[in-house]
């Protein structure tokens, strides 16, 4: 009974002048809105010249790492101390190494996808392991001519934290943010 | 039936937009979710697809270079167009470069005047205001295609290098 007496008392809300405000609203908004989020990846210049020389250790050689992108792989350089406590492979006279990460599929990379990004991280955190410190995050990157861009931006994905190994603060572990592209074979 | 029908007829005064703003309150609470202040923005087309990062920093203002499938574009100046030319290691397929005679060796001219150009604007400009926002950092955010080879980005890197400008950031798509 009482419902039913209310919606005969009860005037209509005007709702006209919220409805200009709204729509005035929309437009403006819809310019504003941002679907796409984006980022940047922070990188130097390649050190040009003679790099400087750093203080050395007595005990631990410094870490110089670098990643050999090729269309067939990535190759990690200057961590062969702790990939290979045993000595490098052997390389076949005249052939050249292959890489430490070869793709997927085994021969050529086709596609961003093929390269193996898990196995790298892995491979990187078992260098981080070894060189914990701050200092060293840095890595440089050799990529070949022909390298696609996204194939470098997933490297630097790969290499720069490990979201499967979480670190003392609860986020993903840093392994090495700091890239530096370097030139490559000109 | 007939009481409904009557109860219409009687409230029939103007148009019901009680719906309409449910929907209008729904699309402004979406709109102001994706409301955004960013600084910079991409053009997405057919020439430029950014690649997607795992990155979480945010982007900052700076001379903004693109680099497309079609041409080098310097904070909305086109700058040169590049080719496509077949490949002499991989027979039968075609890859993008910059064409020889716009460049001297690594060194891309045209884009070396325009970036020299706003290099000295911007120091101009750290010099007038005095402020250390303004200072030149030599920063500089390259938007690059993700077919892009490595050979067109290490000569724009390097251009930018004898521009002065050391400091890249280069732009991704945020992960979701």
């Amino acid at each position: 009974m009482a419902v039913k007496r209310r919606t005969k008392k009860d005037e209509e809300l005007n709702l006209v002048p919220i409805m200009n405000l709204v729509t005035i609203l929309i437009p403006f908004l819809i310019m504003a809105a941002q679907f796409v989020q984006l980022a940047v990846i922070d990188s130097t210049l390649p050190a040009i010249g003679a790099p400087q020389p750093s203080d050395e250790k007595p005990d631990k050689p410094p870490l110089n790492l670098s990643l050999a992108i090729t269309d067939r792989g990535v190759t990690v350089m200057g961590a062969d101390a702790v990939l290979y406590p045993e000595g490098a492979p052997e390389v076949a006279e005249g052939e050249d190494r292959p890489p430490t990460i070869p793709c997927q599929s085994g021969g050529v990379c086709t596609s961003v996808e093929d390269y193996n990004w898990v196995k790298l991280t892995a491979k990187l955190n078992l260098v981080k392991d070894e060189y914990p410190d701050e200092e060293d995050a840095n890595v440089i990157l050799v990529p070949d001519n022909q390298i696609k861009y996204e194939v470098l931006v997933s490297t630097m994905d790969a290499a720069r934290n490990d979201p499967g190994k979480p670190g003392a603060d609860g986020k993903a572990r840093m392994l090495f943010p700091n890239v530096v592209i370097a030139g490559g074979a000109m | 039936m007939a009481l409904k029908k009557a109860r219409r007829r009687e409230a029939e005064d103007g148009l019901n937009i009680t719906s309409m703003m449910d929907m209008m309150t729904i699309i402004l609470v979406f709109l102001l979710k994706s409301y955004s202040t960013q600084d910079i923005s991409v053009a997405p087309s057919e020439d430029l697809e950014l690649p997607v990062s795992s990155v979480k920093k945010a982007p900052e203002v700076a001379v903004n270079v693109v680099v497309s499938k079609k041409n080098i574009v310097v904070d909305g100046v086109p700058v040169l167009n590049l080719e496509h030319v077949p490949d002499e290691d991989n027979p039968g397929q075609k890859k993008l470069q910059i064409p020889e005679d716009e460049r001297n060796g690594q060194l891309i001219e045209a884009l070396l005047d325009e970036l020299s150009k706003k290099a000295e604007t911007a120091k101009d400009l750290g010099q007038q205001t005095g402020a250390d926002d303004h200072a030149f950092k030599g920063r500089l955010l390259i938007q690059c295609d993700k077919k892009l080879p490595f050979e067109v980005l290490r000569q724009v890197m390097y251009t930018a290098g004898q521009a002065q400008f050391s400091e890249f950031k280069f732009v991704v798509y945020k992960q979701e």
